[in-house]
């Protein structure tokens, strides 16, 4: 009865009240949206101007016309195509080992009283904050020592080391998910250790293993400081790095640089849109357990 | 099938355990160890032993020097300038993201038009490249032909010396740190809210409390466990932080954004002080965790986190 009797109440208040309140929420969340967008809106459009118009005083917001001169320069003057191929090379070849090293890690820390284990996981955790410097310092005079500095094999093998904790780390919650019953009952009728892992749990855990794998790919992808520090010629410079070469070795032009910057950015949009899920899960599980 | 074999599974369990041998497991987790032992644990063990010797790449040589390379850093003038740059960078950036994170986060939570939408859009930032985060913002506050100024003059407002003055550049930096990171905290806010029990906020709004009363004494003591993780996982990162930085300042004018990180980069690959470097970064290091220690020691914040995971 008193529940009837009241819910009129506040409904009427509420109309009466909302309008104010809604469009402050409303402005906050559309300044939100501008906020965001803009600046790489501004990436996008200088982009797409020549050269007279990026250097226009006063400030031309929009541009006189649309040229895709600076996307072919950057491939024509500047071999873009090197750096990228080489940063989709590491990217791609780092996510597969993660992967192929990750998943039976994180299973057997997940499922086997492992000795030592508690050790393993808390090294896994204190690795994540390790700033990349004090990694990269030691990491030069080792792959100096033995040749790999300037190779795509160092900057694989530094990725995949650096990138297995948060990864070994979101699969084991993955793991820990799932019901025992069904790796049990798989066992029972016959499966080994093996097969279990690779039949029945890694298809159960296909979105953690597109999580983590997501993830390893746009931190890869957009490491700078390794890279950096690791290479020095185009056989395995990426394209961060390229980015550094646009402003010391040519003067500073911001119409290739913007170009070559809104191609880093597209594979992020890309699973932005596609994976948005996945990536959600991956920042989520990763902020929330680590 | 798995009708057949759950009864019996249950049945077995007790005599063989699915756990078969430590020894399998070991195998299984082999090569993930040992490509962390080799590529991770190793060289950070490296240059932590490194750090106690005159440690330069060209000379034959290295001598252990015992704690000088801490104590030159420490007593350092371009140390001590980047350390207070470092605290200001973390204390100013962290300050800013978590105040506007929770209060976009509690403003735009509830049926709102166009969230969905915002909420994709808000995870572009996090996940692009910082190193492109920093050319962008360098080209948008470029003194002459930047957009920034641009838009400043068309005002009839006077130009800022963004990047050439030590104090501007500090908080273009700043600004540019805030603009890429405070999305993901508003993200993580978004989802804490809405795993917040509705009880206690649906009473205060019979009892009459005013939206800012609910927020003060309901919402955020609520919000304490989430509030705690984006402390903890901003000042992991703003200690880590380098990409930015070196595309929009390279740490200058005159040292005036020289993070540690990009202190020790320079003495490492700019001045081939190699011990000098190990030592820089290992202090980022202790620093960092010595803050996460202080958070954590606060009680009601150990008392929060316990529970969070």
């Amino acid at each position: 009865m008193t529940d009837i009797a009241l819910t009129p109440a506040p409904r009427r208040r509420r109309r009466r009240r909302l309008p104010l309140g809604l469009v402050v929420r409303y402005l906050v969340l559309l300044g939100t949206i501008a906020l965001t967008i803009f600046p790489l809106a501004w990436l996008v459009i200088t982009s797409l101007r020549n050269s007279a118009d990026i250097f226009a005083v006063p400030v031309r917001v929009l541009p006189e016309s649309v040229t895709y001169d600076q996307y072919v320069s950057v491939f024509s003057q500047y071999g873009l195509a090197d750096y990228l191929w080489n940063t989709v090379a590491v990217s791609v070849a780092t996510v597969v080992l993660v992967i192929l090293i990750g998943v039976p890690c994180a299973y057997a820390m997940a499922r086997f009283r492992l000795p030592g284990a508690k050790i393993v996981i808390s090294v896994l955790l204190i690795m994540r904050m390790i700033p990349v410097v004090a990694l990269a310092i030691p990491l030069f005079a080792v792959f100096a020592s033995i040749g790999l500095l300037d190779t795509l094999t160092a900057l694989v093998l530094t990725h995949t080391a650096s990138k297995l904790p948060v990864a070994i780390w979101l699969l084991m919650g993955f793991i820990q998910d799932l019901p025992k019953e069904i790796e049990e009952s798989a066992q029972i009728d016959g499966a080994g250790t093996v097969r279990t892992l690779v039949q029945i749990v890694s298809p159960l855990i296909a979105p953690g293993i597109g999580a983590a794998a997501v993830i390893t790919f746009l931190f890869t992808w957009n490491d700078l400081l390794i890279a950096l520090t690791l290479s020095s010629s185009e056989a395995a410079q990426t394209l961060p790095v390229g980015l550094t070469n646009f402003v010391s070795q040519f003067g500073i032009d911001w119409g290739a640089m913007s170009a070559a910057g809104v191609l880093m950015v597209i594979p992020t949009l890309v699973f932005v849109w596609f994976a948005q899920g996945l990536l959600v899960k991956g920042l989520v599980s990763g902020a929330v357990r680590g | 099938m798995s009708l057949a074999a759950s009864p019996a599974g249950l049945q077995r369990r007790r005599k063989s355990p699915l756990v078969p041998s430590w020894q399998t497991g070991y195998l299984l987790a082999g090569p993930a160890l040992i490509v962390m032992i080799a590529i991770l644990i190793y060289p950070l063990g490296y240059s932590f032993v490194m750090s106690f010797y005159r440690w330069d790449l060209a000379a034959p040589s290295q001598h252990f020097v015992g704690l000088s390379n801490y104590t030159d850093t420490l007593g350092n003038g371009g140390f001590q300038q980047s350390l207070r740059v470092q605290l200001i960078f973390s204390a100013l950036t962290i300050a800013i993201e978590v105040v506007a994170g929770i209060g976009v986060a509690v403003l735009v939570n509830g049926r709102l038009r166009g969230l969905k939408l915002a909420r994709t859009l808000l995870l572009v930032p996090p996940m692009i490249a910082p190193a492109v985060v920093g050319l962008n913002f360098r080209w948008l506050f470029n003194g002459q032909y930047g957009l920034v100024n641009g838009v400043l003059r068309f005002l009839g407002l006077p130009e800022a010396p963004w990047l050439s003055d030590p104090n501007w550049a500090l908080a273009s930096v700043i600004i540019a740190d805030v603009w890429q990171n405070t999305p993901l905290l508003v993200l993580l806010f978004l989802a804490g809210l809405q795993s917040l029990p509705q009880e206690p906020l649906e009473a205060a709004q019979v009892d009459g409390a005013s939206p800012l009363d609910i927020f003060w004494h309901i919402t955020l003591p609520l919000m304490r466990p989430i509030i705690m993780i984006a402390l903890m996982l901003r000042i992991i990162d703003t200690f880590r932080t380098f990409d930015v930085v070196w595309l929009m300042t390279q740490g200058g004018p005159g040292g005036a954004t020289s993070l540690i990180t990009v202190n020790a980069y320079q003495l490492a690959f700019q001045g081939a002080a190699f011990g000098h470097a190990a030592a820089v970064s290992y202090i980022a290091l202790f620093l960092s965790l010595a803050l996460l220690g202080l958070l954590y020691g606060i009680p009601w914040a150990r008392r929060k986190l316990r529970r969070a995971p």
